[in-house]
């Protein structure tokens, strides 16, 4: 039970944050879930690398071969952190300058050229 | 010297991104365009001298001297094959073209159009030649994020809204990558795509692998706008400054597509789950971006707008190519890819032409107004009829390939829907030709007026810009009989990797075979899409000549139809991310019951 709520949790943040995109009505808020469906990878890639009775990957006062979590996980979850803030700085300096011009964030009011 | 050359490809752009950066305003307002230009050309002539070592035999490059040890792959690797070379040869020629196309485009900002254009290079061509998924996702990342920066460029309303949705869809996708990710490494415990292969042909359809590469694919066909991800593309597309849609439709997204089929062929192949869905389910969302994106084609004014679904069109007729189980069909994709990225970035050239010259891109507002400028109007005449699946140049030739890969008689509905596609949006191109350039067409009334905004991009002289779409599509033209030679040599490595020639780090794979093609189709068969796309052409701009009932009860015909398309194409990010659930949840469903 234990090892399956990393995976529950992950899916309900991936599921609560796509539901908060498709009902967003600005886009600071939406921006706010596509992090909480980021936070879904996070907590996937953990778990993945998880260890039970494992302590940190860092063996300077244990001798090597002590049972350690993945770290490549723990690299990756990194990148991805970094990647997730670009993204989303990106995206709010979008929403800023959108919001100079059109003095809304609301998606429905706004809509690309057709 | 080998290894000296690997790392360049992206090295360089990746240099020359940070260095433009920091002294831009040390240099005078050119300097960023010349450098840009020297930059990529000097990574496409790498590329150039990459190709005839990968022909011998793929290179693989641990990066930091990582070689994998007793079958454990520790190091993040290149593999630089004859495809992954060509792919990448390609990106780097294309980028040279824009970069020479887009001389002098706005200079106000500094040199930041080049830099982000050269991270794009640098993302683009990494994710070609990287042999590690993580690796391949960062690339991806890169591409993407100097994507969405560059669509907003121009900092108007239309601009960010269009970058804004591009952007939150492409995000969601690279999350769910990223998540996908997780899964393989769960599972196989390596990020190799050798070492991951191992384990899925020693799983045989295990669940865990195959919802990996359910969420890993999507990633890849949400970037390559495929039904029913691809609504994205015709915002982005439309708004994004002229040379950016050109790297767009010429590279990116058939880019995303290339990562797809080398995920199928190198990785998941022999997957029993994943073969099915390959063979049935993205062979029908192929067929369906082809005719969707063609319909929308036909039914747009808006020339760059029109540009985009033709792109949508065509990107599906290569997942045809990829889905169908002859590797015949992957060939004639990764010949359809060079010969749509020519035409369709020489057609988007054009469109800016117009765009600097007349500020706009209204077919019906334009028309006749563009006789001045008639060489370009050759060039999109061209274009249209290339588009339109005229069986001469790479493009030609590659539809061929999917063409005989796919008349199979099962698989005949798929030719019968990718040659209706092609030549609904080959009439369209040839339709705004003939309306622009020669002032055919006359449309009474209200319908004359412009319903877009105006909008307009730095006027400059028309001939550096029209240089390079000419040599592109010269190219396209010319160039059908070396580009299948290479391709077919390249397609052998390409579907039959040997995995364990990579992991002895050791440059001695054996090259693999893709069998006999398949027979040729009648000689007849191309012409009759051609004949349509020159009808559909020909229909429209002669509509003042025809009775008007019979124009008007044609029109009514396809209303309702298109009236449900527009409105599900309505750009609102919400219903987008809908349409994204719905098409993940059928391919989970899919990947689960077989």
């Amino acid at each position: 039970m234990i090892a399956l709520l990393p995976w529950l949790v992950a899916a309900w943040l991936l599921g609560i944050g796509l539901y908060g995109i498709v009902t967003s009505r600005n886009y600071i808020h939406l921006i706010g879930c596509l992090n909480v469906v980021q936070s879904a990878t996070y907590v996937i890639l953990l778990c993945v690398g998880y260890r039970w009775n494992a302590g940190p990957p860092i063996f300077d006062p244990h001798p090597p071969g002590t049972p350690a979590v993945d770290p490549v996980v723990q690299a990756l979850v990194l990148t991805d952190i970094v990647i997730g803030a670009t993204v989303a700085a990106l995206l709010l300096a979008l929403a800023v300058q959108l919001h100079k011009r059109k003095g809304t964030l609301d998606p429905e009011a706004l809509r690309p050229m057709r | 010297m080998t290894d000296l050359l690997v790392p360049l490809p992206i090295a360089l752009p990746l240099a020359a991104a940070a260095i433009l950066l920091i002294f831009a305003h040390v240099w005078s307002a050119r300097a960023p365009d010349a450098i840009a230009i020297f930059v990529s050309l000097a990574t496409a002539a790498v590329c150039g001298l990459l190709l005839p070592r990968a022909a011998q035999a793929p290179i693989a490059y641990w990066f930091g001297g990582w070689q994998p040890h007793h079958g454990l792959t520790l190091g993040i690797g290149f593999v630089i094959d004859q495809a992954n070379a060509l792919i990448a040869l390609f990106i780097a020629l294309l980028f040279s073209a824009t970069f020479v196309f887009a001389r002098g485009y706005m200079p106000e900002i500094g040199s930041h159009f080049q830099v982000l254009m050269l991270l794009m290079m640098t993302g683009m061509i990494g994710f070609c030649l990287t042999h590690d998924l993580f690796n391949m996702f960062v690339w991806f990342e890169v591409m993407s994020v100097a994507a969405f920066a560059l669509t907003a460029l121009r900092l108007e309303a239309s601009a960010l809204e269009g970058a804004l949705n591009f952007t939150v869809v492409n995000g969601i996708g690279s999350y769910l990558m990223l998540a996908g990710i997780g899964l393989i490494y769960a599972r196989a415990g390596a990020l190799d795509f050798s070492a991951i292969a191992r384990s899925v042909s020693k799983a045989g359809g295990d669940p865990v692998l195959t919802a990996a590469f359910c969420l890993v694919v999507i990633a890849l066909l949400i970037k390559a706008a495929i039904v029913p991800f691809q609504f994205w593309l015709s915002d982005a597309h439309a708004v994004a400054p002229s040379p950016v849609s050109v790297i767009f439709s010429g590279a990116m997204v058939s880019v995303a597509l290339y990562g797809a089929a080398k995920l199928y062929r190198q990785v998941f192949a022999g997957d029993p789950p994943v073969d099915f869905t390959m063979h049935h389910l993205m062979l029908g969302m192929g067929a369906a971006s082809a005719v969707i994106g063609g319909l929308m084609c036909l039914w747009q004014r808006h020339l760059k707008r029109l540009l985009a679904f033709s792109t949508i069109a065509h990107i599906g007729i290569m997942l045809v190519g990829i889905s169908l189980p002859s590797a015949a069909g992957t060939m004639g994709m990764m010949v359809y890819l060079f010969g749509h990225g020519l035409v369709k970035a020489s057609a988007f050239m054009i469109a800016g032409i117009l765009l600097a010259t007349y500020g706009g891109v209204d077919e019906i507002g334009l028309r006749g107004l563009a006789r001045p400028i008639w060489p370009a109007g050759i060039v999109l005449a061209l274009a249209g009829l290339l588009l339109g699946g005229a069986p001469i140049g790479i493009m030609g030739e590659g539809a061929s390939l999917i063409g005989s890969a796919a008349s199979k008689p099962g698989d005949l509905w798929a030719f019968a829907a990718i040659t209706f596609a092609s030549a609904l949006t080959g009439g369209a191109v040839l339709r705004a030709a003939g309306r622009i350039f020669l002032g055919l067409g006359r449309v009474p009334g209200d319908e004359a007026l412009a319903p877009t905004e105006p909008e307009a991009e730095r006027h400059r002289p028309f001939w550096p810009m029209f240089a390079p779409c000419a040599v592109l599509v010269a190219a396209a033209l010319a160039g059908g009989g070396s580009v299948v030679r290479l391709v077919q040599h390249a397609a052998g490595s390409f579907v039959h990797p040997d995995a364990a020639g990579v992991l002895r780090g050791a440059a001695s794979l054996a090259r693999g075979d893709i069998g006999p093609l398949p027979p040729d189709l009648h000689p007849l068969v191309p012409w009759c899409g051609f004949a349509l796309a020159i009808g559909l052409a020909a229909w429209d701009l002669s509509r003042q000549y025809l009775p008007h009932r019979l124009h008007e009860s044609a029109r009514m015909l396809a209303v309702p139809l298109r009236l449900t398309l527009d409105a599900a194409h309505n750009g609102i990010i919400g219903d987008y991310v809908t349409w994204m659930i719905a098409g993940l949840a059928v391919m989970a469903a899919v990947l689960a019951l077989t």
